[in-house]
């Protein structure tokens, strides 16, 4: 991959020590990143982590950072990750410190590429991987602040009435909506209460639903997980991943209204909504968490 | 119809508690009764060699000596990840229409067996420091049960999946891979418990077989490939502090009698492999195969193919199960050619050799005392044995029970070992020297051996030794690869070739696999980074 060359503003805290222009990576950062390595050995001689998701971003809570690492993203890794971070070719990074990388951890990861796969690696100075580290951070976390009141106790009630059937939290649910047991670590408190008020005006790709009629005329409800011009495949309504060729079909019929119904206030009130994301919260904080 | 059932079902769940909308009509798959079914429904292909019994033979019909050649690519899938060389080595498990398919540096997928595509996909998040499972980052399957599947890792984990949509449900360590330990074979489901064996023999490691309780994930039982001082097999480990680093990796899936509870399981090479000074003794259960009762791990029996092996011919091979006529009356036989070059048949009930019989040139030994024991005439100084991949490897061969013919994908190999004394430390392979391999004289065959005398039936030649595995069928038919590419059907009376498919890229370390899909007989064969199906036109 091409290095690309940003006329870069990063903020000065940001330059010194380590980083002092476009180029290998200078020997200071070299020197900090054995540092760095011997202190992941310690953790890794206690069994906590493996060497790379023990490094801390030295650039934490930096703003600057983010803003310096959004723009080097835009440039370089959008094409396949998309400009949002949603992914195009390459996967979704928007939900990857909820599922729990560490921030070592996605630093590696830019700077090693993924072996086997089209991910390359990337001899930019540490600084910049670090920049755009922060920046991806920034997308994906919010602050256990947001879901701090409310009961939980009373939420896994909320849950499971309402909620199982289709979703997982911790051990238990459903499987035909997307596993929660993380949810709150990568969604804000209003994108939560919309996806659950308002389930269809936020429909992602693969949980998309579609009713497909077969010829004898038989309708199967689902979600679409990918589709071309001859074949759809879904999961539908009863958990079955299936297949259909469309020359076998009378329709494929995709409909604008989620799977999941909305859940208004007069289903689950707002003291409700409030012990369900409290509780939603609680799963990864370890109570029940896989 | 269903959009009213699943409102009125959500305002039900609303007032009754935990029952959901899924749990209604629960789509399930295998139950350990329906495992046990093996080929009965011609659309499955449930456990890593289609059945328990490891033959790897299919009873479908519609595709036969007369047709194949007419046999025609449906759609390949493209896994998009390789590394070292190393491609697909999976064979697909087949459920109700979706290929479940694991490939290189842990990647996974559900697909659409009609067209490829992708129900979902799973990449796990792999260390950068891995041992063994940086040199072979390859994996050969998945074991599935009800909805859950099984799949082993390259940093020695055991994880869980939802089949519906590929979330892990659980993550165990096996060992740790810092001190060389890696996983790579398929697990096999066998009486509600999830069988895995470990990868690992070039570092300073010790093999086992481990039981896992599917719904939790906790280890039911282990068992250890090298006995302790004081246990059976113990003395033939005279020298001390050797046993725990003694190697006898598990790392090809056995096979399961379900009438005699046994697991029939390979074990790999000591350790080191090449330099066995420092080892002396015949290392059991090193170069064996071991029984053992499927509830509690205990060892019922073993037969150790290579005492003291010093030429890496660990026996990790699909254990080939077959009730056979033997000197006039039947026997519960299972059926190993090795990598030693020798085809052994044995008593699956008692352990007892009935035959051990050269399937290629071997010089290190050409047969075996009264004892069992090979008559050792060359360890590998003077050159020109199986080489250190073998006369044959862990590519699974098959065996068709109504011609009495074993297939086997035989490597005829010529190399010189040099064993050096090597350093033990975690984490660093101490395989104990070098070998010079004389590609010059090198070829390769498919061969059919007649599993009541070891004799040869047939051959068909290939100009370099392959490293892929065989698949037969009722109809009369065996599917094998080669290494230049070739997918293949040879007549399994006359080992005959009908037809052949260049895939673009070796055949390796893996077989095809067959299934009935909307009336249609498929055969799929993973080949460098693509899976493809075929079957006959309309």
């Amino acid at each position: 991959m091409p290095m690309q060359m940003l006329p870069l503003r990063l903020p000065a805290p940001l330059l010194a020590p380590t980083y002092r222009g476009v180029g290998p990576v200078p020997r200071a950062a070299r020197v900090a990143w054995q540092v760095c390595l011997g202190a992941a050995a310690l953790l890794l001689a206690t069994g906590v982590a493996t060497a790379q998701d023990g490094l801390a971003n030295p650039h934490e809570g930096n703003r600057g950072a983010v803003r310096a690492g959004r723009a080097l993203f835009e440039t370089r890794c959008a094409e396949c990750h998309g400009a949002d971070a949603k992914g195009i070719s390459g996967p979704d990074l928007t939900e990857m410190f909820a599922a729990g990388r560490t921030d070592g951890r996605v630093f590696q990861t830019i700077r090693a590429g993924i072996a086997g796969s089209i991910m390359p690696s990337s001899s930019a100075p540490d600084d910049e991987l670090w920049a755009i580290v922060s920046y991806l951070k920034s997308l994906g976390t919010v602050s256990p602040v947001e879901f701090a009141t409310g009961n939980a106790d009373q939420g896994r009630q909320v849950f499971t009435a309402n909620c199982a059937g289709c979703h997982r939290a911790g051990r238990d649910g459903g499987r035909l909506g997307p596993d929660l047991s993380r949810i709150t670590l990568s969604r804000s408190r209003a994108g939560m209460t919309a996806a659950i008020r308002d389930p269809s005006d936020a429909m992602r790709v693969g949980y998309r639903t579609v009713t497909v009629v077969t010829s004898d005329g038989q309708r199967v409800r689902g979600l679409k997980k990918a589709e071309d011009a001859f074949s759809i495949q879904i999961v539908d309504t009863s958990e079955r991943l299936q297949g259909y060729l469309k020359a076998d079909l009378r329709a494929v019929q995709d409909e604008a209204e989620s799977l999941m119904p909305s859940f208004g206030p007069d289903r689950v009130s707002d003291t409700d909504l409030d012990n369900l994301l409290r509780f939603l919260t609680s799963v990864h904080e370890g109570n029940g968490a896989p | 119809m269903r959009v009213t059932r699943l409102v009125a079902l959500t305002a039900l769940v609303a007032v009754s508690g935990p029952v959901g909308l899924a749990a209604q009509e629960p789509a399930g798959g295998p139950t350990q009764a329906q495992l046990l079914e093996g080929f009965t429904d011609p659309s499955r292909w449930p456990t890593f060699s289609g059945d328990y019994s490891g033959r790897r033979h299919s009873p479908l019909t519609q595709i036969t000596p007369e047709n194949v050649g007419r046999l025609t690519p449906q759609w390949t899938f493209q896994s998009g990840t390789m590394a070292r060389g190393r491609g697909f080595e999976t064979t697909p498990l087949v459920w109700d229409g979706v290929l479940y398919v694991t490939g290189p540096n842990n990647y996974a997928w559900a697909l659409d067996a009609r067209t490829g595509r992708k129900f979902w996909e799973y990449r796990r998040e792999l260390p950068d420091d891995l041992t063994y499972g940086a040199s072979a980052p390859v994996n050969r399957g998945f074991g599935l049960l009800g909805n859950q599947l099984f799949m082993v890792t390259l940093d020695a984990h055991l994880l869980a999946f939802d089949r519906t949509n590929g979330n892990v449900l659980w993550d165990v360590e096996l060992a740790d891979y810092r001190v060389g330990y890696a996983a790579t074979m398929a697990p096999l489901v066998v009486n509600g418990k999830v069988i895995v064996g470990i990868s690992g023999g070039e570092y300073a490691t010790k093999g086992f077989v481990d039981a896992y309780d599917p719904e939790t994930g906790e280890r039911d039982w282990r068992f250890y490939t090298i006995p302790g001082p004081d246990e059976p097999g113990g003395d033939t480990w005279p020298y001390t502090g050797v046993r725990e680093r003694g190697g006898g990796g598990t790392w090809a899936t056995g096979s399961y009698d379900p009438e005699l509870n046994m697991l029939y399981w390979g074990t790999g090479n000591p350790n080191p492999d090449y330099y066995g000074d420092d080892r002396l003794g015949d290392n059991l259960y090193t170069a064996s195969i071991v029984a053992l009762d499927a509830d509690t791990g205990i060892i019922q029996w073993h037969y150790q193919f290579t005492p003291h092996d010093v030429n890496d011919w660990d026996p990790n091979h699909v254990p080939v199960q077959a009730d056979i006529m033997w000197e006039g009356r039947s026997r519960k036989v299972v059926m190993v050619a090795n990598r030693n070059g020798f085809f052994y048949v044995l008593d699956r009930v008692t352990g007892e050799l009935l035959l051990g019989k050269p399937f290629t040139d071997t010089t290190w030994a050409r047969e075996l005392d009264d004892n069992g024991r090979p008559i050792v005439l060359n360890d590998g100084s003077k050159g020109c044995l199986p080489d250190y991949w073998g006369g044959t490897n862990f590519m699974p061969p098959s065996f068709d029970p109504a011609r009495g013919l074993f297939f086997v994908s035989a490597r005829e190999t010529c190399a010189t070992f040099i064993p050096q004394k090597p350093v033990f430390e975690p984490g660093r392979s101490s395989s104990g020297g070098t070998v010079w391999v004389d590609r010059d004289q090198a070829y390769g065959a498919l061969r059919a051996i007649d599993v009541t005398t070891g004799e040869r039936r047939w051959e068909f030649r290939y100009p370099t030794p392959s490293m892929a595995g065989t698949m037969s069928t009722a109809a009369g038919l065996v599917f094998t690869g080669d290494n230049e590419g070739n997918f293949m059907a040879f007549d399994a009376e006359t080992g005959e070739n009908l037809w052949h498919y260049p895939t673009g890229w070796s055949i390796w370390g893996t077989a095809a696999i067959t299934h009935m899909l909307d009336g249609k007989q498929h055969v799929l064969i993973p080949s460098g980074t693509n899976l493809t199906s075929f079957a006959l036109p309309d």
